[in-house]
């Protein structure tokens, strides 16, 4: 019994919790969209409260296409938008930083395994002049050799740095398993063979197959009208043809594993970085909403059953999550956390327990409620900037969902039973198959882990 | 009901700047108060900050702030242990918190029609003590668990506790935040409530709220959650005395690491000083961006290091410029640090371009025109400017500090403060 010290003597009652208003309504803000001729999907958020606009391109393929090159190049997608602002055959790398800059703005690039982004920031009275040069990035890329080199130089001594972080190492190993044979396996920043051997050739095939107009989802946010939009966009694309390649067909989605250990050692490791789960559902799959709520009452935030039971009742760890990761082709589920090495056993345990409770038992009324108004309120706050509407907006077309997945979405999760959450658990949750991957100290983890099944062992050159 | 100190300031800055209205209050317990409706969409911030951090511990009990921090989520007179989240979920709403040397900051967001529900359970923490044995010992393994990850865990993890005892020597600010593991293990219930009874007081917090709320309506309630909470209790701020660093100081310290880290500290003066703002546009010159003299001279051209930054942050009391390198592998240190020397050696002789300069104005107008976009981050950037410099109109004027500036002021800031007697060296190096 806790002995409470109050301050002063008060009238207000304390001890009950206020009521509450009704949460207001929060629609899925509205958003311009139309096609250009060559096949350009366009949006445009708008917003005006700000004199900012963001132009963010977006190519529906990514890193999956280092899978399909003749002999499998993990990082060429990623090398090849990385190299887009180094160089075009109108500016050199340093001229296209100088201007950016000194505008104030910003550019970047980068790949998923299902997309290619690029993107530019800046104050709306330079956003010419920043979209002629994002433009000028797309269109333009000359891929210079002595660019290629010093990407090259540097990529390679990341994949060194990244080996530093458990985590990393634990994820990198969990994802070439959970994935085996499927254009997901590969990690897409690549690994020491693949970069070396990254040839200009290959970059220029690789942007070639992923860089075309029908590919290309462009949404427009921020202070820009859509009539401003559409004449920018004509203004630098209208000319830009399709390449008229075939676009790649995936193979099947790959299986669930059965059980085992994958130990990475991790040099003077204090801690165990732990990643365990197994194969998950697409990211349209019809069970996703389902899927997600049940994950989020296991381990998918604070309150939730894995970090309360890691975290606040056994102190084993700062904190940890699990995560329904879901693609446009497959996807995974996994739990996540750091724990000390001789408590690495004990906190596998408790994450089977939770994984196998949640599949066995109906979760109370109570708590399928409470996740229900978490997930509710939370909603507008993932709406909060035009760029995070925008983040939504661009899903709906690069995953093919339905265009009023948002408008119905708190619908379809204020909708669910119990018996869904139940189903959904025992459908898509398979403790008995968990791929478990640990980077730590591999000596110590090879005895105490023995009854998980047989480890494989690892140095951090993976 | 009673507010003093109204304010409101709804001047433009220029027609450029879109300005932030914002009101503030002082309740008769002393709290601080500043509301700010940014209308949009259905959800508020609060962030309620104490004006105490980890200089107000003393050796032997480091680590007791964040602790703290880490207690006042586990139990208050009315809210039973674990449960603060779980009520604040279940009403829609997420809360975190952070500690620094100087303050530590609360936040909560929720649905707007659920504010009260954040004020009640937020001011329950202020009307009372009531962490349990069994709370402090959880949470003690939970913060070496965080430890353990961000410091012992992570590569170049320990830079902050390695450079803070010889930037700090002497003096509060000289251990990590997170505190030494055998004090985090000693800490007793009576530890954590003397520090709580001392710095937890009405008059030592400020409380921001941000995002679709009505002025008159909020600070009622805080009015009724916070104004009767009064406590005789006088806080005292420990002073922070830094010693000017007069001798070049060079360490080496192994690490589970791949790529070889240089790191250079300086002190300067601290934020809110003009010599800051100088050394805030410095760090702009020398690495934002690809056409920054870093990037270009020890990345692009040279081929020398993976990254270089710079960067100049301020605790309360003391500034520091910071510049890092992380070199590729088989690159010698001492020919970046010879660049690096170079460089800094070039600004102090006023060497600037109008370029350069105009591009870190550029950049920050763009920044500028951006603070409003997360109200969790506006009622924490309040929170701070309130407690720390007690003048929330920086939020739209502190721009002015920076347009005053000239090349001269960023080179003679440099003159005076960044020379090599004046800074410590931290080489960070594979085991």
């Amino acid at each position: 019994m806790a002995i409470v010290k109050l301050r002063s003597t008060e009238n207000l009652d304390r001890t009950k919790p206020p009521k509450s208003g009704k949460p207001k309504d929060m629609k899925f803000p509205g958003f311009f969209e139309a096609k250009t001729s060559n096949g350009i999907t366009v949006l445009v958020i708008e917003d005006n409260r700000l004199p900012l606009v963001t132009s963010r391109f977006v190519f529906r393929s990514g890193a999956a296409e280092d899978f399909f090159c003749e002999s499998k190049k993990p990082g060429l997608s990623s090398i090849t938008s990385e190299l887009l602002t180094k160089g075009t055959i109108n500016r050199s790398a340093t001229e296209i930083a100088n201007e950016i800059d000194y505008l104030g703005a910003s550019i970047g690039s980068g790949c998923n395994y299902d997309a290619t982004f690029v993107s530019s920031y800046s104050l709306k009275k330079y956003f010419s002049r920043v979209f002629d040069i994002i433009s000028d990035v797309i269109l333009n890329p000359s891929f210079s050799d002595e660019e290629i080199e010093r990407v090259r130089i540097q990529r390679l001594n990341s994949l060194l740095a990244m080996t530093d972080d458990g985590d990393y190492l634990a994820e990198k190993v969990f994802i070439r398993e959970v994935y085996k044979d499927f254009p997901y396996e590969l990690p897409i920043d690549g690994d020491e063979e693949s970069v070396k051997s990254i040839s200009r050739k290959d970059i220029l095939l690789n942007y070639k197959k992923i860089f075309y107009p029908e590919n290309l989802i462009v949404a427009f946010v921020g202070d820009i009208t859509p009539d401003e939009a559409i004449s920018k966009l004509n203004e630098n694309f209208a000319g830009w043809e399709n390449s008229g390649l075939e676009k790649t067909e995936f193979p099947e989605t790959p299986s669930i594993k059965s059980q085992k250990v994958f130990l990475i050692e991790k040099k003077g490791a204090v801690q165990s970085s732990i990643k365990t789960g197994h194969l998950g559902i697409h990211r349209s799959h019809p069970d996703y909403i389902p899927v997600n709520v049940m994950n989020t009452l296991l381990g998918g935030f604070f309150t939730s059953r894995i970090n309360k039971n890691l975290r606040e009742v056994n102190g084993f760890t700062y904190g940890a999550r699990s995560q329904f990761h879901c693609c446009k082709h497959s996807g995974d589920f996994s739990v996540m956390t750091e724990v000390k090495t001789d408590i690495t056993a004990d906190t596998l345990d408790e994450i089977i327990k939770e994984i196998n409770d949640i599949k066995n038992k109906n979760v109370s009324a109570e708590e399928l409620r409470d996740v229900k108004n978490y997930i509710s309120g939370n909603f507008p706050m993932q709406l909060e900037t035009p760029n995070e509407v925008a983040t939504k907006a661009i899903g709906l077309k690069l995953y093919e969902l339905d265009d009023d997945y948002y408008s119905t979405y708190l619908n379809k999760v204020n909708q669910l039973t119990k018996e869904d959450i139940r189903q959904a658990a025992e459908k898509y949750l398979h403790p008995g198959n968990l791929l478990i991957s640990i980077a730590g100290d591999t000596k110590a983890l090879s005895k105490s882990l023995k009854k998980f099944g047989d480890a494989e062992v690892t140095g951090d050159n993976i | 009901m009673k507010s003093l100190g109204l304010k409101k300031v709804s001047e433009n800055l220029t027609n450029d700047f879109p300005a932030i209205e914002y009101r503030e209050y002082i309740l008769k317990n002393g709290l601080k108060v500043v509301l700010c409706n940014t209308g949009n969409i259905p959800i508020a911030a609060v962030n309620t900050t104490y004006h105490t951090g980890s200089r107000d511990e003393i050796v032997g009990k480091t680590g007791l702030a964040h602790l703290i921090e880490h207690l006042m989520f586990e139990g208050s007179p009315n809210i039973p242990r674990g449960k603060f989240d779980e009520i604040l979920a279940k009403n829609g709403g997420e809360s975190n918190a952070y500690t620094t040397r100087d303050f530590t900051s609360y936040f909560i967001s929720v649905p707007s029609s659920h504010l009260e529900t954040a004020f009640w359970l937020d001011s329950d923490r202020l009307s009372g003590f009531g962490i349990t044995n069994e709370s402090l010992e959880i949470q003690k393994d939970v913060i070496i668990e965080e430890k353990l990850m961000y410091n012992d865990n992570s590569p170049y993890g320990s830079l902050d506790e390695e450079i803070s005892k010889r930037l700090y020597d002497g003096t509060n600010y000289s251990w990590p935040v997170i505190g030494k593991m055998d004090d985090i293990r000693n800490m007793n219930l009576k530890d954590v409530e003397d520090f709580y009874n001392k710095h937890y007081t009405p008059s030592n917090t400020v409380i921001s709220v941000t995002g679709d709320i009505e002025y008159e309506r909020t600070i009622e309630l805080i009015e009724k959650y916070y104004g009767e909470i009064f406590c005789s209790l006088n806080e005292t701020k420990t002073e922070i005395y830094p010693k000017k660093i007069t001798k070049e100081t060079s360490a080496y310290i192994k690490d589970d690491i791949h790529l070889e880290g240089k790191f250079i500290f300086y002190q300067i003066p601290p934020a809110g000083t003009k010599e800051f703002y100088s050394f805030k546009i410095l760090s702009g010159i020398l690495s934002s961006g690809e056409s920054s003299r870093f990037f270009q001279e020890l990345e692009y051209k040279n081929n020398l290091v993976h990254e270089a930054d710079s960067s100049a942050f301020s605790y309360e009391k003391s500034g520091v410029f910071m510049i890092s390198a992380i070199a590729l592998k088989g690159k010698d240190m001492q020919i970046i640090e010879n660049k690096i020397n170079g460089i800094i050696e070039d600004i102090i002789s006023g060497n600037i371009n109008d370029r350069e300069f105009n591009k870190i104005i550029n950049r920050l107008e763009t920044r500028f025109s951006s603070r409003l976009q997360s109200i969790v981050g506006l009622s924490d950037r309040f929170s701070y400017l309130k407690t720390i410099h007690n003048d929330c109109s920086k939020i739209n004027f502190e721009i002015n500090d920076y347009l005053v500036l000239t090349k001269k002021d960023i080179s003679d800031a440099a003159g005076k403060y960044l020379n090599q007697n004046q800074r410590i060296v931290l080489n960070y190096i594979p085991k």
